[in-house]
């Protein structure tokens, strides 16, 4: 299959997908609910759309396309009142995080559909162990090859993304020791990582003919990468996040990246290096590790400072875009995230040194999505 | 003369426990048979075996060695009772009335087949309804363990759980009801037909409220999720059977309206004590081998045809409640197909609501043991093969077939 023209989209408008999971209210573990819910909401009229995924657990919703951050958390809100409304119907809790702290994988059932069914064959119990909870944001652009351009420059800033948005200490029943553990497990999969270093569609296209003719992928469906052009709808999509403990924080990170962008579009402050990637796979796995104290090594300067500060500096440079895409009132409270180092995965350890059960945990993560 | 005490006699003296330990064995081994050979439900294996040892085929045991390990009966059905309460949640009726509509639905229509079927065939207003009220009842017992057994979790379950929990309220209420009935006719004694049914809810009423706040006492002082916490459930749970035992209530109410008080009053996950499963193990394979027992074939033959009629006629009336409620409280079609289907189970619980009544009205208890014993009888082999197959249809299950 060929690789689809990149259709046109208005710039730096926004999309934002929540990846939620499904609970039952006695032990707070993973419950199949997802056809449940579909058909409860089958008949309601929402922005966005609310979809299956992998697993019969989890469930994601998505707002249509966004103009900004007050948009964004409106569709959102409305999204989730919605889902929260059918779900306290069915008696079934929905919240956020990145990861469920201690369902068991092979409890999971695939999805009743011929695509998640295939990947389950595919990928054996890779699938399963896909049970991960994710917020993906998708950022208009005015053609292909500016979207190549955004998808590597956002590169330098995903560590931010992944320590303002940490949501998954707890894998398994476990402290991981890791803000981000969800990530470790999209690593499992051979077509994750990132995208190549071209510059233009041209090129972009070359590669993917090549790799269609392995035989290896058949889609841009296939590619599991970080950040990803999405050419049916004409953005970026950034991968990165785990789904935060409540809309308005996923609402914070979407008008974040749409700020950074914005910045990198119209002022086009550096051009992007392959070299820019040598420090990438450690600043990601510092990110994911140590969150926001986590070690950021500057790409060009080599010159090494934490994570947090580094969020501090792009703030102070982006400020004149947020504030024209009216993201400054996001832009400021993820500032105060990353001056306190208070991330989701920090609440939820609170939670845990508060509560000693992860089911209770699960259950306050019910409660504060509802916020 | 002290010879005989110091050395065992020759050949050796069988005694009680022995034979209770070898009934416990084979009851064991039976279940797992039938789970491993037949995949069914080791419970399925639990009540066979108490049906062969008992007087229906063996005869090792009689309705007379019951009455001494009734407390084991009592207290597992005691557990059941307060683990499925814990898990009614009765602000889901708020959310969405129709799961109790649909509760309604299924209990009445199983309630008024059985009733005109039972007026049908010639029998007596009062026998018929009697018959009715028990005939509501789902197994607690064998819903719980199956369940449990499937690993089973989904909406379907999570409904049954809770109709199950319903309907043992329902049941019981009914049947104090008639009973109270009962004392007006049989007596002529409309005060106490009053008085007795009032006192028997309100005082399991206030056992259960009673055992509620100290559940909550205890669990503020232990951690009830190790193995203290097993202790001191076992013990609170006695400690309520003997009150409601000197008071005269039923053993199944109060557990289970302490449950669910425990559920609104403290929405926290309540997790059971690990070994808590192991020792309540024990006591349902007991539970279910001495239910077995307790059938004494007379009674079962004599209650025979009607009996299977009957209890058509209850899974047609559960059926037909949940699914035509199905769509509007959330179900799908095949969701509330099986949903009736799990709704079938009879067991101890029916047993217990006949042996109170036969304890009062004698003549009326030797009219309604034999059909309501047989439709035990049935239901003990095929309700848990009902609740296994209409959860694998719902495809709720998380073990064994994966």
């Amino acid at each position: 299959m060929a690789l689809e023209q990149f259709a046109e989209s208005r710039p730096l408008t926004l999309g934002v997908e929540l990846e939620l999971q499904l609970v039952n209210t006695h032990d707070y573990d993973l419950v199949g609910g997802a056809g449940d819910l579909l058909r409860a909401l089958a008949k309601r009229q929402l922005p966005g759309d609310v979809k299956p995924e992998m697993t019969d657990s989890m469930i994601e919703m998505s707002t249509g396309v966004c103009e900004n951050f007050r948009d964004a958390l409106d569709q959102l809100g409305t999204l989730r009142d919605a889902l929260v409304e059918a779900a306290c119907r069915l008696n079934i809790g929905v919240c956020g995080g990145g990861t469920h702290g201690f369902q068991h994988w092979d409890d999971r059932k695939i999805f009743d559909k011929p695509r998640f069914h295939f990947l389950s064959e595919l990928y054996g119990y890779l699938a399963k162990q896909f049970t991960i909870f994710g917020q993906h944001v998708h950022i208009g652009c005015p053609g292909p090859d500016v979207a190549l351009y955004l998808a590597h420059s956002l590169s330098r800033y995903i560590p931010h993304f992944i320590a303002l948005s940490a949501s998954s200490p707890f894998v398994q029943g476990a402290d991981t020791g890791f803000q981000s553990a969800r990530l470790n497990s999209v690593f499992a999969f051979p077509l994750s990582g990132r995208l190549p270093f071209v510059e233009t569609w041209a090129e972009f296209e070359a590669y993917f003919d090549k790799m269609t003719a392995t035989g290896v992928v058949e889609s841009m469906k296939d590619f599991y990468w970080d950040i990803r052009p999405k050419p049916e709808y004409g953005t970026i999509e950034v991968r990165v996040m785990d789904t935060p403990l409540t809309v308005r924080r996923a609402a914070e990170i979407a008008a974040y990246i749409q700020a950074v962008s914005r910045w990198l579009m119209v002022e086009r402050p550096m051009r992007p290096r392959d070299d820019d990637y040598l420090v990438y796979t450690f600043n990601r796995f510092q990110a994911c590790r140590f969150g926001l104290a986590g070690t950021y090594v500057d790409p060009r300067s080599h010159e090494h400072r934490t994570v947090a500060e580094d969020v501090l500096a792009t703030l102070a440079s982006i400020e004149q875009h947020a504030i024209e895409l009216d993201a400054d009132e996001a832009c400021q409270a993820l500032g105060e995230i990353a001056r306190s180092g208070v991330n989701d995965a920090a609440v939820l350890r609170g939670e845990y040194a508060d509560a000693r059960s992860l089911n209770e945990v699960v259950r306050r993560q019910c409660l504060r999505w509802k916020t | 003369m002290l010879e005989s005490t110091i050395w065992p006699a020759w050949p050796l003296q069988g005694n009680d426990l022995m034979r209770l330990a070898v009934a416990l064995l084979l009851a064991a081994v039976c279940g797992e048979a039938v789970a491993r050979v037949l995949r069914l439900p080791r419970v399925t294996g639990y009540s066979l075996a108490g049906m062969l040892m008992g007087p229906a085929l063996l005869g090792w045991f009689g309705p007379e060695d019951l009455s001494a390990v009734r407390i084991a009966i009592d207290l597992a059905l005691a557990l059941l009772l307060f683990e499925l309460g814990v898990r009614l949640d009765v602000r889901w009726f708020r959310a969405n009335p129709w799961v109790l509509v649909s509760s309604a639905s299924e209990a009445g229509l199983a309630f008024v087949l059985t009733y005109f079927l039972m007026r049908g065939m010639g029998y007596s207003n009062g026998l018929a309804a009697t018959v009715g009220a028990i005939a509501i009842g789902t197994s607690p017992s064998v819903v719980m363990r199956v369940a449990a057994e499937l690993r089973a979790e989904g909406q379907v379950t999570q409904r049954l759980f809770v109709l199950c929990a319903l309907n043992v309220a329902y049941s019981v209420v009914l049947s104090k009801l008639i009973v109270g009935g009962m004392h007006g006719v049989f007596r002529g004694d409309w005060l106490v037909g009053v008085l007795h049914p009032v006192y028997l809810l309100a005082g399991s009423l206030i056992v259960g409220a009673a055992l509620a706040l100290a559940f909550q006492v205890l669990r503020r002082a232990f951690d009830l999720s190790d193995e203290q916490g097993a202790v001191v459930l076992f013990g609170l749970l006695l400690l309520t059977l003997s009150l409601l035992d000197m008071l005269r209530l039923p053993g199944m109410l109060a557990p289970l309206i302490a449950g669910a008080i425990i559920k609104y009053r403290d929405p926290r996950p309540h997790l059971w004590p690990r070994h808590f499963g192991t020792a309540g193990g024990v006591l349902v394979i007991a539970l279910f081998m001495l239910t077995g027992m307790s059938l004494v074939p007379g009674q079962v033959a004599a209650g025979g045809v009607a009996a299977v009629v009957l209890l058509v006629a209850r899974v047609i009336g559960k059926s037909a409640g949940v699914v035509l409620l199905g769509p509007v409280s959330g179900l799908s079609f095949r969701q509330a197909a099986a949903l009736g289907l799990t709704l079938a189970p009879m067991s101890g619980m029916a047993f217990l609501l006949t042996e109170d009544i036969r304890v009062i009205y004698p003549a009326f208890g030797a009219q309604l043991a034999p059909i309501v014993l047989s439709m035990v009888a049935v239901l003990e082999l095929l309700g848990p093969v009902a609740v296994q197959w209409g959860l694998r249809i719902a495809g709720e299950t998380r073990a064994g077939d994966k």
